[in-house]
């Protein structure tokens, strides 16, 4: 396990290299049989309604519980088993970077905010390296376990987050 | 307790203080520099990371030096390992996914003869 000390505490980077090419990787971010593969946490899928791959350009999508645990889950706890989530290409360099942010408008009480997930790629020899970064301070993923009861105390933490100004 | 480590965190002053500490230990007037805020704010928000545990300070005759201590930080990183997990196997699945289409795309190649 690793357990180095991130350089600026609320940020995660994760590195991966996979064996294929930079067209590869860049379809799973950016076309709706890609996206739709593999993006959607455990015992959820997605269904890609917009995905356009250019500055600016939408990224809508349902996300839908998937298993039946997940959909018992989801309803004892008297949430949707689908729901949608609305979110943009905030940059965009073919092949080199990509930066998805999403609204997360759905806590009720919690002034809207933005999470953002930034990713870069790089090509050697017959892999390509990609690094993700993520904000888990400001993150979607995150606020919605917490919304399903994980950790309740985020969504109070978010709220102080809306109205801190110093 | 971890919700006091991300509401101490939460402000951007605060975490340039943490940044700049991050180099090592530094006195108010240097870290006044990096922060952006006059000294009285820069004391105000070590006064608040010192009860939050982030930083500790010594004194060194007249001088006062500050230091971050490492105990938050790997409370904050015990917070994140979960968090980190779900996206490491959300990569394992991205990796699976791009290794299924490339099965599909190129049919593993018969051995030749000749």
């Amino acid at each position: 396990m690793s357990t180095s000390t991130p350089s600026t505490p609320s940020r995660i980077v994760i590195e991966r290299t996979y064996r294929a090419t930079l067209d590869e990787v860049w379809e799973l971010w950016t076309t709706k049989d890609g996206f739709e593969s593999w993006w959607g946490p455990e015992g959820f899928r997605v269904e890609v309604h917009a995905i356009e791959a250019r500055l600016g350009g939408a990224l809508h999508y349902d996300m839908i519980a998937a298993t039946p645990e997940m959909i018992a889950a989801m309803a004892a706890m008297g949430r949707p088993a689908s729901h949608p989530a609305r979110a943009t290409f905030t940059e965009l360099r073919r092949h080199e970077r990509l930066a998805i942010t999403s609204v997360i408008d759905f806590l009720p009480g919690v002034t809207p905010y933005e999470s953002t997930i930034a990713v870069d790629l790089a090509a050697s020899g017959d892999t390509v390296r990609m690094t993700v970064t993520l904000d888990p301070m400001h993150d979607e993923e995150l606020t919605k376990r917490s919304v399903m009861g994980f950790t309740s105390q985020l969504a109070k933490l978010d709220r102080r987050f809306g109205a801190a100004s110093t | 307790m971890h919700i006091d480590a991300f509401q101490t965190l939460a402000d951007p002053t605060r975490r340039r203080i943490v940044e700049a500490l991050l180099h090592g230990e530094q006195q108010v007037g240097e870290l006044v520099a990096v922060a952006g805020v006059h000294q009285s704010g820069v004391s105000r928000h070590l006064r608040i990371l010192l009860e939050a545990g982030f930083v500790t300070s010594r004194a060194d005759a007249q001088r006062r030096y500050y230091a971050l201590r490492p105990e938050p930080f790997r409370e904050l990183d015990a917070w994140l390992a979960p968090y980190r997990r779900l996206w490491e196997s959300r990569l394992d699945r991205f990796g699976a996914a791009l290794e299924q289409r490339r099965r599909a795309r190129r049919p593993p190649t018969r051995s030749k003869r000749t």
